[in-house]
């Protein structure tokens, strides 16, 4: 059994605090700071694709912006966010209605696991595409 | 590892968990197609604006599930927001005014997005 972890007193610097921490507490930590990062991305999402409504001018130039470097290296970040997110949250479903609960932390490892070749495997498909 | 299974934190009703966890849920399931389609199938990873016109339009249950989708994913973002600020420790006061907020956001949100699927439907028509 790992030492219990302090009670959060202060605020967001806890997230950080490696002391006490398990396996499962840096998934969560990590689940966190995804959600945060895709929260983000889906309302810029969101607002990007106003220029639908805008005609093919503005769409299809937005298009050709996204297939910069700098934005495509940002979209494997919502690749990578939203991986890991969508698996550890499955794995928190499962959990939280009492499947699965002993092998949580080997589903843990799994999540980490797919979400990385998922990386590989979007990321070949991303520099091949264009 | 026992204690880190997920539960209604303090000031989460049972029915805002459950939300966020079905909706989670749904919006994996439907990501997958949304994936495929506006991904994987499209000739260079990204639709053009006509193509995504066509596909609306030839396959009226895509604009339904995006927006099903969008209800989801704004719900899911704004209820795990709630539970983010709800680790802060805000005051009541605070907690309501926030709550406020989130509803005006996802009302706003859903609104848009249903305008915008519609604004591609009928586009040039």
């Amino acid at each position: 059994m790992d030492t219990p972890k302090k009670p959060n007193t202060r605020g967001i610097l806890d997230w950080f605090d490696p002391r006490g921490r398990n396996v499962g507490g840096w998934g969560f930590i990590i689940n966190r700071l995804s959600a945060i990062g895709l929260t983000v991305y889906l309302y810029l999402h969101l607002y990007m694709l106003g220029k639908l409504a805008q005609g093919p001018e503005a769409f299809d130039a937005f298009i050709e912006t996204a297939k910069q470097p700098a934005i495509m290296f940002g979209e494997m970040l919502v690749i990578i966010a939203g991986l890991y997110h969508g698996l550890n949250g499955l794995r928190i479903a499962l959990n939280s209605f009492g499947i699965a609960v002993p092998a949580q932390r080997q589903l843990l490892y799994g999540v980490v696991g797919i979400t990385l070749i998922g990386t590989v495997v979007f990321g070949v498909r991303m520099l091949t595409a264009h | 590892m026992q204690n880190t299974l997920s539960q209604p934190k303090p000031g989460e009703s049972y029915l805002l968990w459950l939300i966020k966890i079905v909706s989670g849920v749904l919006i994996l399931a439907v990501l997958i197609i949304h994936f495929l389609v506006n991904h994987l199938f499209a000739p260079n990873g990204l639709l053009s604006h006509a193509e995504v016109v066509a596909y609306y339009r030839n396959y009226p249950i895509v604009p339904i599930m995006e927006g099903f989708f969008l209800v989801f994913v704004v719900a899911h973002s704004l209820i795990g927001s709630r539970s983010i600020i709800l680790d802060l420790r805000p005051s009541p006061a605070v907690l309501k005014v926030l709550d406020y907020l989130f509803i005006a956001v996802g009302l706003f949100a859903t609104a848009y997005g249903i305008w915008l699927l519609f604004a591609v439907i009928n586009f040039g028509v």
